[in-house]
């Protein structure tokens, strides 16, 4: 039974959602970006085929309300039938003036989205970034610039939509703030974007030719230099990024954090799933 | 002659959402087609000076799509003889700009905020220290440059064409000592 729900317990996830209509979410304690946002996308990709899912909602009024705050719930019933075991509603909650999110699940499908999404994260920057992970002027645009650039990826390469959330926490074991963002989308993942400019072997050798070498689909100068700027960028400020593809996750792992550089064989999802922490200086 | 060209205007005039932001490549190009329209309109030997002053964050992709691919085809003559430089720029849009203008081996003139004249992407070392020269001096010849820097007269010419082949110096004919000669002038 799923705890917690993120980039670490996704593959869980989409394996407890491949072989049952209802997805169980009722002892969730834990869920960041990475985990809503994939629970929207899986929720999509399985209604477009004709199997719809139901949602089994957690119990904690501690991730209802957060699940509330990152307007989560304004897009899963597009995707899901919901159940809930909780009698609050979403109007119940009250939204505190002070909130820890930089941006709510926000739907990703044309370039004024990313001008919105930019102009939002900017309002926000200082209250979060600047307050909460020390960021001065130059880290800032360095981390708009990056997440502008990593959405542009689903307009750009997936031929779909997608969403992204931001939202800062505290990390209880390291004592620091981080933030983490999510990105994801349906579209035709990196093997499917790079297959015709590279003969390529797989969705692992797909995602390193395009974060690590500055691959791209489209073969004029000055493409493909989203990403690789993307990477630079959160190695420069000590983050972690990892980017899911097909069967495939790389991950770029800094030393105060954990886990496998390189993932074959998980499960199938179509799209891309990209996650990037970073933590306070 | 030197036409400003508004880039916040242009932005609120065409994307119409109320961003101050020079993101996304779509956005990039739309506003690159703007400006391409009126720049092939311009007298030749105009100076084009792309404003920055209104606007915030400037992304990689954008800065492609309209900075380095407008220098680009500037220097492929596709506008004439005409020059582009850029305006009013923060350390981070200057930041971003170069990094563009890098990859594809472009050099562009910019004035910053502070009004401080700076080269922005790549140029190699002799040509840099020749444009700093012609900066410092207002006006230069080979002749001038030849005593400046101790080089042949050819070595001189060849530095000065190259600038002027990058649009990175106006070049004009003046008529010294009773002969004819090209002097050159930063932007």
């Amino acid at each position: 039974m799923l705890t917690s729900l993120s980039d670490e317990t996704f593959e869980q996830f989409l394996l407890q959602a491949s072989v049952h209509t209802s997805i169980d979410l009722r002892n969730i304690s834990f869920i960041d970006p990475f985990g809503m946002v994939g629970i929207l996308e899986t929720g999509r990709y399985y209604k477009s085929i004709n199997a719809d899912r139901t949602l089994l909602l957690p119990t904690s009024e501690h991730v209802l309300k957060y699940l509330e705050r990152m307007d989560f719930f304004k897009h899963c019933k597009q995707y899901f039938s919901v159940q809930s075991s909780s009698t609050a509603t979403s109007d119940m909650y009250f939204r505190k003036k002070y909130s820890d999110v930089l941006l709510e699940i926000t739907p990703i499908e044309k370039s004024e989205d990313i001008h919105y999404i930019v102009s939002k994260v900017k309002q926000r920057a200082h209250n979060i970034l600047s307050k909460h992970l020390h960021y001065d002027d130059s880290a800032i645009n360095g981390f708009i610039v990056s997440l502008s650039e990593v959405c542009q990826n689903i307009i750009e390469h997936s031929e779909n939509t997608g969403f992204v959330g931001i939202q800062k926490y505290h990390f209880q074991k390291y004592k620091k703030n981080v933030v983490k963002i999510a990105v994801m989308d349906l579209g035709i993942g990196f093997s499917g974007s790079l297959s015709d400019r590279v003969s390529l072997v797989g969705d692992l050798e797909a995602i390193e030719m395009a974060l690590l070498k500055g691959v791209s689909r489209h073969s004029d100068e000055g493409r493909g230099h989203g990403l690789a700027a993307v990477r630079k960028f959160v190695h420069n400020w000590n983050g972690k990024m990892s980017i899911r593809s097909g069967t495939a996750k790389l991950s770029i792992i800094p030393s105060w954090s954990w886990g496998k550089s390189r993932e074959p064989d998980l499960t199938r999802f179509p799209g891309a799933q990209i996650n990037i922490m970073l933590p306070e200086v | 002659m030197t036409i400003s060209y508004n880039l916040y205007s242009i932005l609120k005039s065409r994307i119409g959402n109320g961003s101050t932001d020079l993101v996304t490549r779509q956005s990039g190009g739309v506003i690159r087609g703007i400006i391409e329209s009126d720049l092939i309109k311009e007298q030749e030997g105009s100076i084009v000076a792309l404003d920055f002053s209104g606007i915030g964050i400037v992304d990689y992709s954008c800065a492609d799509e309209i900075v380095a691919k407008l220098v680009s085809r500037l220097l492929s003559g596709e506008y004439g003889d005409k020059y582009i430089m850029l305006t009013g720029l923060n350390e981070n849009q200057r930041e971003n700009i170069e990094v563009a203008l890098e990859r594809k081996d472009l050099a562009v003139m910019a004035e910053m905020r502070d009004n401080n004249k700076t080269l922005l992407g790549n140029l190699n070392n002799y040509l840099r220290e020749t444009l700093q020269l012609i900066i410092n001096n207002g006006k230069i010849t080979a002749k001038d440059l030849s005593e400046a820097m101790g080089l042949e007269s050819n070595t001189s010419g060849t530095r000065l064409l190259n600038l002027h082949k990058k649009r990175l110096v106006i070049r004009r004919d003046e008529t010294r000592s009773g002969g004819k000669v090209w002097a050159y002038e930063p932007l």
